[in-house]
């Protein structure tokens, strides 16, 4: 090497790619802004790169002009676009016919179909499913909801350190794989993994467990009780506990969760189905069918809705 | 390029937001028995929030610090009762079970309602309505600061693209992970200060002003909220074949009574996700080798109708 010093070109090694790696894993979020979101982040991500492979002003101003376009994606799985792109980028370095539109179209073409898939996975299933751990761990249990006083119970720190260490294995494993294997097996490996299905089977599996967990996790700890009651010959009927959790119980919960889903799938912004969700619990606890409650919990029936569990029957209330 | 106006005037209000505490905080001195919040755990809950937005944690702020469990965990350190931060941080994690960030936009912020909320229901020793009823708005103020940085940080941007021209690596690099820093401490250490040093008073005060059907009001949003967040999720999850897991994930917890742990729920999930794939994969496959066979099948007809 010494005797045939190239003034074009050089040669990646590992320790510049995993170099690459841990600037963007550090940094992927570091100037996030509107107007090209991660556009300075894989600028910054490929400065080794770039630094070992080209040594005119000229290109060095090219190659970083190349990088700084519009780019988001997620972080950690789309780590492969950026290992892709190494390899690509040495490849032309070193002679080999790859133009801008190569890169971009590599870079702009994979960014969606990975921010999807990554999200699927980090932010969808591993994180709820973790963090469901860590909550449960924490003391807050399905009773969350029947426990209004919190000076009542002690937490457990464990809970926040057992879903810091788990998280932070996961989500750093799943990165540093997908950008080394993106360099190792270059670009013909991302367009192979989306074309064979290798990554369908892999979105449809984190489906399947993304769902089953989404949809224990609503029954965890959505909740919804109603207090009015109907008369039926002597018996006051509470719908919720007689009527409709008979039919099927947690209903009403259920069905809260799939019309938000609709709602939000129809292109409502989530703000405002908070806002309105916010003012609908509020004007349905104002006791209409009573007086005022004194404590947050001792008033039964008094409002539409009412928190922290079903309402005892009757019977029991008077005996409370 | 598009800045709405509306974002800087959401700057604005939350400055002018933050101003109006502080002779509301002084108003608020005879409160009850409460921790109060010294300058330097004021600042160390400041610092906290900001390293949730920050990058220096290898990236891994917006998986650890910026989740209210977190959060929760470590301003129950500061303060000096780390279980029961932890407790409170998770009761306010529910609202943000389900949440997720996507193309830039977020739907609340699961970091300032963590990180505030905690302080002020700790320092008040509130109870979950309560907590609850500050986390919710203290999370839609985030927004703002989200948008603040969001939109501020276009300026490093066009800096990296001047020296890009120039051809000047280290500062592109600059641009990107020193400068936008220097501006996200101060809109997120700030705020997040002051609210802590100054807002515990005034916030408890508030709180125990309001009647009681409000917090049970927003008790109920406490269990009514965090539908939203798992909604969001369902967005990108709930579709196709995969559906019908997710009234089966309903089920099992609702038939349990709600008792089973989220661990088995998880490693049933696994299972199902194997077993899943691999029948699909196979029908897959079989079909793949029917149309094969069958095209064999027809080719040799042709070519035994065509001896015959």
């Amino acid at each position: 090497m010494a005797a045939q010093v190239e003034a074009k070109g050089g040669t990646i090694t590992r320790r510049d790619v995993i170099w690459s790696w841990v600037l963007w894993t550090f940094f992927s979020h570091a100037c996030y802004n509107y107007e090209r979101l991660q556009a300075t982040a894989f600028a910054h991500a490929m400065t080794p790169i770039i630094r070992k492979l080209y040594h005119t002003p000229e290109e060095i101003a090219a190659a970083l002009k190349r990088h700084l376009v519009f780019f988001n994606t997620e972080p950690n799985v789309g780590g492969v676009i950026h290992g892709a792109v190494i390899a690509m980028e040495e490849q032309r370095a070193n002679g080999a016919d790859i133009d801008d539109d190569a890169i971009n179209s590599i870079k702009s073409g994979l960014m969606g179909p990975l921010a999807g898939i990554g999200d699927t996975i980090s932010q969808g299933t591993v994180t709820p499913l973790l963090l469901a751990l860590g909550i449960g761990i924490a003391g807050v249990s399905a009773a969350a909801g029947t426990q209004p006083d919190l000076s009542q119970l002690t937490g457990n720190p464990l809970g926040a350190i057992v879903y810091i260490v788990l998280e932070v294995a996961v989500i750093l494993a799943l990165a540093y794989f997908f950008y080394m294997q993106g360099w190792v097996r270059g670009r013909e490996f991302v367009t192979d993994m989306l074309r064979s299905g290798a990554l369908d089977r892999l979105i449809t599996g984190a489906g399947v467990l993304g769902n089953l967990v989404l949809g224990a996790l609503a029954a965890t700890f959505v909740a919804v009780y109603i207090a009015p009651t109907v008369s039926v010959g002597a018996e006051s009927l509470n719908i919720q506990r007689d009527l409709l959790d008979k039919i099927f119980p947690g209903l009403l919960p259920l069905g809260l969760v799939l019309l938000t889903w609709w709602l939000i799938r129809r292109g409502v912004s989530p703000i405002r189905v908070l806002v309105v969700y916010l003012v609908i619990c509020l004007v349905g606890a104002f006791p209409f069918f009573g007086e005022a409650p004194q404590y947050v919990t001792d008033k039964c029936g008094s409002a539409i809705f009412q928190p922290y569990g079903p309402c005892p029957p009757p019977a029991q209330q008077g005996q409370q | 390029m598009r800045i709405p106006i509306r974002r800087f005037v959401g700057v604005a209000l939350v400055a002018a937001g933050l101003l109006a505490m502080l002779p509301a905080a002084v108003l608020a001195q005879d409160g009850g028995e409460k921790i109060t919040v010294s300058l330097v755990q004021a600042a160390l809950i400041g610092f906290g929030y900001y390293m949730a937005q920050g990058p220096w944690l290898f990236g891994m702020g917006f998986f650890t610090l910026y989740r209210p469990l977190v959060a929760g965990f470590f301003v129950g350190l500061i303060l000096g009762d780390p279980a029961k931060g932890t407790l409170i941080g998770a009761a306010i994690n529910l609202i943000y079970l389900g949440f997720i960030s996507a193309g830039g936009q977020i739907p609340g912020d699961p970091a300032l309602a963590g990180w505030v909320g905690t302080t002020l229901a700790l320092a008040g020793n509130l109870d979950y309505g309560a907590a609850l009823a500050l986390a919710v708005p203290i999370g839609l103020l985030g927004t703002v600061i989200w948008n603040a940085r969001m939109t501020g940080n276009v300026v490093f941007v066009h800096y990296a693209d001047r020296k890009a021209e120039e051809a000047n690596i280290g500062e592109v690099a600059r641009a990107n992970w020193l400068y936008p820093q220097i501006y996200l401490f101060l809109i997120t250490f700030v705020p997040v200060f002051l609210a802590a040093y100054l807002g515990t008073g005034f916030v408890t005060d508030i709180l125990n002003a309001l009647p009681i059907w409000v917090l049970n009001g927003l008790a109920v949003a406490g269990g009514v909220l965090p539908a939203i967040g798992i909604a969001m999720n369902m967005r990108f999850i709930f579709r196709g074949a995969v559906i019908p897991y997710f009234f089966l994930g309903y089920l099992m917890m609702v038939a349990s009574n709600r008792s089973l742990s989220i661990v088995i729920i998880g490693a049933i999930g696994l299972a199902l996700a194997y077993l899943h794939v691999y029948f699909v994969g196979q029908r897959e496959r079989g079909a793949a080798m029917a149309a094969a066979a069958t095209a064999k099948q027809v080719a040799s007809e042709m070519k035994s109708g065509t001896e015959a």
